[in-house]
Formats: structure tokens, C-alpha cells, sequence
């Protein structure tokens, strides 16, 4: 059983406790890096790869996107609608849009596409490799199967739920722009121009990178994270026990880091 | 494509519609970038404004400079120049540009809730338009600037009320002065008693009143009455009537008087006229004599002497 806490063991264990903590996160990096540098192999990208790249697509974006996309509509309108509402009555409606689109498009959309394709697919995958590994086969066995199978699929599932997290917040994004301009402005085309200058007063260089750059990451980490975690799993057999689901948390703080360190550069 | 290596719960078409999804995210990316790159004007001609300020406070780039509340330009870059003076680097699109003549006035107002706004003017809309890179000063109303010495000037006043309004002060003396009068005005006298500080000033000025009436009474009972001064006078009118009388009588003869002395005169001028043919006689006589005493010199061999002495 793994220990509650760092407080709760041995003092005179807590550095050997953090050497291993500090591996595994090194373990992590390099998967990813790993991950990375076969993604742009050409070799890589044989046939077999290819299918299983596009197996992992369809089931981590395809089966998603249009109800991820319509339940994202639905609570952008009523969010859109709250904040209009609540700004006109102040009369602040000239920093409604502007507060839409920072808070929705570049925030909360991206962040729960995230936690959304991590809860549909990663951990998905986490499941039946823990399946795998807690079945009959000796323990060895089981663990040297899930590596494999891990391996094997690791570019795809990576490539995959980076590709998800990306196309859900795209897609909800647009979606919602595209809400939040109907709200405002109606069906008139004459908002256009000012909607556009609003867009382009919200996407200056740096916004736009930080937020090309937090969804690549957001997608990098709901791939990598689990994974790895399950991969270091098969080391340590005694924490198949574990009840927690491997790499959750880790994935939750990863996440939040990135929001975290986003929010800070653009807004500190 | 699914060919033989697929398992049999593989889901139709996996590969195309991986495929289909792959084009319509990059398609949906390359819009958004598009877009965006467009609404930031990157397609559009601009042209370059310098605007000098002392304080950027609230500029930012991406700001939008605005013509009768429409933007026709966009902070680009803040920058300090080496004067110490802050330059706003301002892209104005081509076809905004018309509106920016060279008479145009650039503000920068900062309120207490709202961003900054930067404002261009343009009076005269005839005048040459602004050329490219045009260095201009924007003038700044800053509320919160001016708050302070509102506040300074508003405690000031306040102050000042207070002053005013404190017990002991003068408008709180010249108050209970108007109290006063306006208690003695509401007594017997009325407004007289206001006015000369009781009802015992204004029953003597009363009285005083009465004596000075008591006195116009008899001044009139000797100036017009029996025997008063208007009489005295009547007579001393009448006295000198008969002494005017007298007086021309008086000059009368001295007319008279006169008029023999013009007689005098006559008589005078008269003889003044007979004295003209006397003196030419007695000149003729001289010159007689004067011809006689040649004469006599003449004869007269041992005269050298030719004055002539006359008689």
C-alpha cells in the first residue's frame, strides 16, 4: 500500500521518497520525449501505426465531438446569457463580449476539454492495461504484456488525445464565438465589424500563442500522463492494489500547472 | 482504408474518418489563425501616427484610437522615447487615414471605471490631410488626476462652511443681531424700535418728533402770522420803493446836467475848428517875416550869421 503522505513515513525516508518521486517524474518526461521523437520519425508511420492511429481518433474524437460539442453549447449559452444579462443591468455591456471570450474560449473550454478526453480516453486505456495486469497471468507476465501493448501504442495514443483535447476546445471555441456574437448582436451582420475588432483586441501575439501553447500541452499531458503512469506501474507491482486510479491526480496537477502557469504570463 | 488486419469490432471507415477529421480541425485552425491575422489588420494597409504623451498610464497596445466613436486605429507599441517623453506608436488603416487632418487634436482621457480611451478630433475636415509618420502631442484629462485637489478644494470649502457656521462665528453673530432687531421690531414700537435699539429710544424719538412739530408751529406763527417777519419785510419792501423813486429823480438831473455839458463840448469843437484858419494865417505871416530877414541878410553884408531869430 502506498503511503498517505510524505508527513506520515519515516523521517529518515523522506529523501529516499523523493528521489523516487522525483524519477518518476523524470520517467514521465522522457516517455514524452520519446513519444515526441517517434512521432516525427518517418518509420513510424507504417501501416499498421497508421490504423492504430486512427482507431485511437476515432474513438478519443469522433465519438466525442458532437455531444461534447452540443454540451458545451448548452452551458456556454447559459453562461453567455448570464453574463449579458448581469453586465447590461450594470450597464457594462461593452466588456460583456470581451469577458466572454477571455474566460470562455481561452480558459474554461480548453481546460475542460482537457479533463474531458482524459476521463474518456486515457484513462480508458489506463483501465484495461490495469485489467490486464491484475488478471490470472502471473505478475510478471502480465506486466511484461501491458508494456508491450503500451509500447506498441504509445505514438498513436499519444498523437490521439492531443489531437481529442485540441479538436474539442477548436471546435467548442468556434462554437461558442460564434453563440456569444448571435447573443450580442443577433442575426444582424452589422456587429461584425466591431465583434472583429474585439477579437483582435482579446487574440493580440502572445494571447494567441499562450493559448495555441496551453491546449498543445493540455493535449500532451492527458496523453502522457496516465500512460506513464501505468507504464511505472508495472515496475512497482505492489501498487496494483492501489484503489486510486494511476496518474489521476498527477494528471489533475499537471493540468492545473499549465492553467495556473498560463493564467500568470498572460495576466501577471 | 480497413483491409485484413482489421479486428472484428473495428468500426467501419475508421481511416477516413480520421482522415475527415484531421482536414476539418486544420481547416478550422487555418480559419482561426486567418481570422484573426485579418481582424488584427495584418492584410490591410496602414500607416504609422506618433502620438507624445508625459504619462502611458492605460495605454496598452491593441487600443483603439477613435474618430466620433468609431476606431480608425490601433496602439501598435508604447515606447519612451530618449527626451524622457512617452511615443504611442499608432497604426491608422489606409482608408481611416482620411479622417486625420492636420488640424486633427489627439486626447487620452482616463475616467475612474472604464479603460483608457484615446480620441482623435478633426474641426475642419477641409484641411490638408495628416501625412505618414506624423509626430503629434495628445493632450490628457485624467480624472483621477484632478481628484485630489478636488478633494483639497472640497475639504477647503468644507472647512471654510464650517467657519462660517461654528458658534461665535460672524454669520453666527450677525444672525443673532437679525434675531435681536427683528425681537425689537416684533415690540410696541415696531420697525422704529429695530432701528434705534429699544422701545425707550423710540418713544423719545417720539417725543422728540412732537417737539420739533410743537416748534414748526410756532416758527410758522412768527414767520407768517400778525406782525411776523413776512410783514416786517412787506414794509421794508414798500421803504425801498420810495428810495428807488427818490434815486431816479436823482439821475434825472444828472441827465440834464449833462446834457449842458454837451453844450459845452459843442461850443468847444466849434472853437477848436476856428483855431485851423488862425494858425495858417499866422504861418503865412511867418513865412512873410522869414522872406523879410532873407531879404535884410542879403543887404546886410557883414551878417554871416543866417540864423533866423524868431520873435
Amino acid at each position: 500500500m502506498r503511503s498517505p503522505s510524505i508527513l506520515a513515513t519515516n523521517p529518515r525516508l523522506w529523501g529516499a521518497r523523493a528521489g523516487r518521486y522525483l524519477r518518476s517524474w523524470g520517467y514521465m518526461i522522457h516517455l514524452g520525449a520519446v513519444a515526441l521523437v517517434m512521432a516525427f520519425t518517418p518509420s513510424t508511420w507504417n501501416r499498421a501505426n497508421r490504423l492504430s492511429t486512427s482507431r485511437y481518433i476515432y474513438a478519443s474524437t469522433w465519438q466525442v465531438l458532437p455531444w461534447f460539442t452540443v454540451l458545451t453549447a448548452l452551458i456556454g449559452l447559459v453562461v453567455i446569457r448570464i453574463v449579458l444579462v448581469t453586465a447590461r443591468s450594470y450597464g457594462l455591456s461593452s466588456f460583456a463580449l470581451e469577458m466572454l471570450v477571455r474566460v470562455l474560449v481561452l480558459e474554461l473550454i480548453p481546460l475542460s476539454a482537457a479533463m474531458f478526453a482524459a476521463l474518456r480516453s486515457s484513462m480508458a486505456f489506463d483501465a484495461a492495461a490495469l485489467g490486464l495486469a491484475r488478471s490470472g497471468l502471473p505478475t510478471a507476465a502480465a506486466g511484461a504484456e501491458a508494456v508491450r501493448e503500451l509500447r506498441r501504442d504509445l505514438v498513436p495514443q499519444v498523437l490521439a488525445n492531443a489531437f481529442a483535447v485540441l479538436s474539442l476546445a477548436m471546435t467548442s471555441g468556434a462554437i461558442v464565438l460564434l453563440l456569444a456574437y448571435l447573443n450580442v448582436y443577433g442575426l444582424s451582420p452589422w456587429g461584425l465589424t466591431e465583434y472583429t475588432r474585439t477579437v483582435a483586441r482579446i487574440f493580440d501575439p502572445i494571447v494567441t500563442i499562450g493559448f495555441a501553447l496551453k491546449t498543445i500541452l493540455f493535449g500532451l499531458a492527458v496523453a502522457l500522463v496516465p500512460i506513464a503512469a501505468i507504464l511505472e506501474l508495472q515496475r512497482y507491482p505492489r501498487r496494483l492494489a492501489s484503489s486510486v486510479q494511476p496518474g489521476a491526480l498527477r494528471l489533475l496537477f499537471v493540468l492545473l500547472l499549465i492553467e495556473a502557469g498560463s493564467l500568470a504570463i498572460k495576466y501577471i | 482504408m480497413t483491409t485484413t488486419d482489421q479486428s472484428p469490432d473495428q468500426p467501419a471507415h475508421v481511416e477516413a474518418k480520421a482522415a475527415i477529421l484531421l482536414v476539418l480541425m486544420g481547416a478550422l485552425i487555418v480559419a482561426f489563425v486567418l481570422y484573426v491575422m485579418y481582424a488584427r489588420g495584418v492584410f490591410e494597409p496602414t500607416q504609422r501616427l506618433f502620438l507624445e504623451t508625459d504619462n502611458s498610464e492605460g495605454v496598452a497596445p491593441g487600443m483603439d484610437l477613435t474618430f466620433a466613436g468609431f476606431p480608425i486605429g490601433r496602439v501598435s507599441q508604447v515606447e519612451l522615447s530618449t527626451d524622457g517623453k512617452v511615443r504611442i506608436l499608432i497604426d491608422v488603416p489606409s482608408k481611416d487615414a482620411k479622417w486625420l487632418r492636420m488640424s486633427s487634436v489627439f486626447t487620452l482621457e482616463r475616467s475612474l471605471v472604464g479603460e483608457t480611451r484615446l480620441r482623435a478630433y478633426s474641426g475642419v475636415l477641409t484641411d490638408p490631410p495628416l501625412p505618414a509618420g506624423s509626430v503629434r502631442t495628445v493632450l490628457r484629462g485624467d480624472v483621477s488626476e484632478q481628484i485630489p485637489r478636488m478633494v483639497a478644494s472640497a475639504r477647503e470649502l468644507l472647512e471654510n462652511l464650517v467657519n462660517i457656521t461654528s458658534p461665535g462665528s460672524h454669520v453666527d453673530a450677525t444672525l443673532a443681531n437679525v434675531d435681536t432687531i427683528t425681537g425689537r421690531m416684533a415690540g410696541r414700537y415696531g420697525l422704529l424700535g429695530g432701528a434705534l435699539g429699544g422701545d425707550v429710544e423710540a418713544k423719545k424719538m417720539l417725543e422728540t418728533l412732537d417737539r420739533v412739530n410743537a416748534l414748526i408751529a410756532r416758527a410758522d406763527q412768527r414767520v407768517f402770522g400778525k406782525h411776523g417777519v413776512v410783514d416786517d419785510s412787506q414794509d421794508a419792501i414798500r421803504q425801498l420803493n420810495g428810495l428807488l423813486k427818490d434815486a431816479r429823480t436823482t439821475l434825472q438831473k444828472v441827465d440834464s446836467v449833462l446834457v449842458e455839458a454837451q453844450g459845452v463840448a459843442a461850443n468847444a469843437r466849434t472853437a477848436t475848428s476856428d483855431l485851423a484858419p488862425l494858425r495858417g494865417e499866422v504861418e503865412a505871416s511867418l513865412r512873410k517875416v522869414n522872406r523879410l530877414v532873407d531879404e535884410i541878410n542879403r543887404k546886410w553884408p557883414f551878417a554871416h550869421d543866417t540864423e533866423i531869430k524868431l520873435p
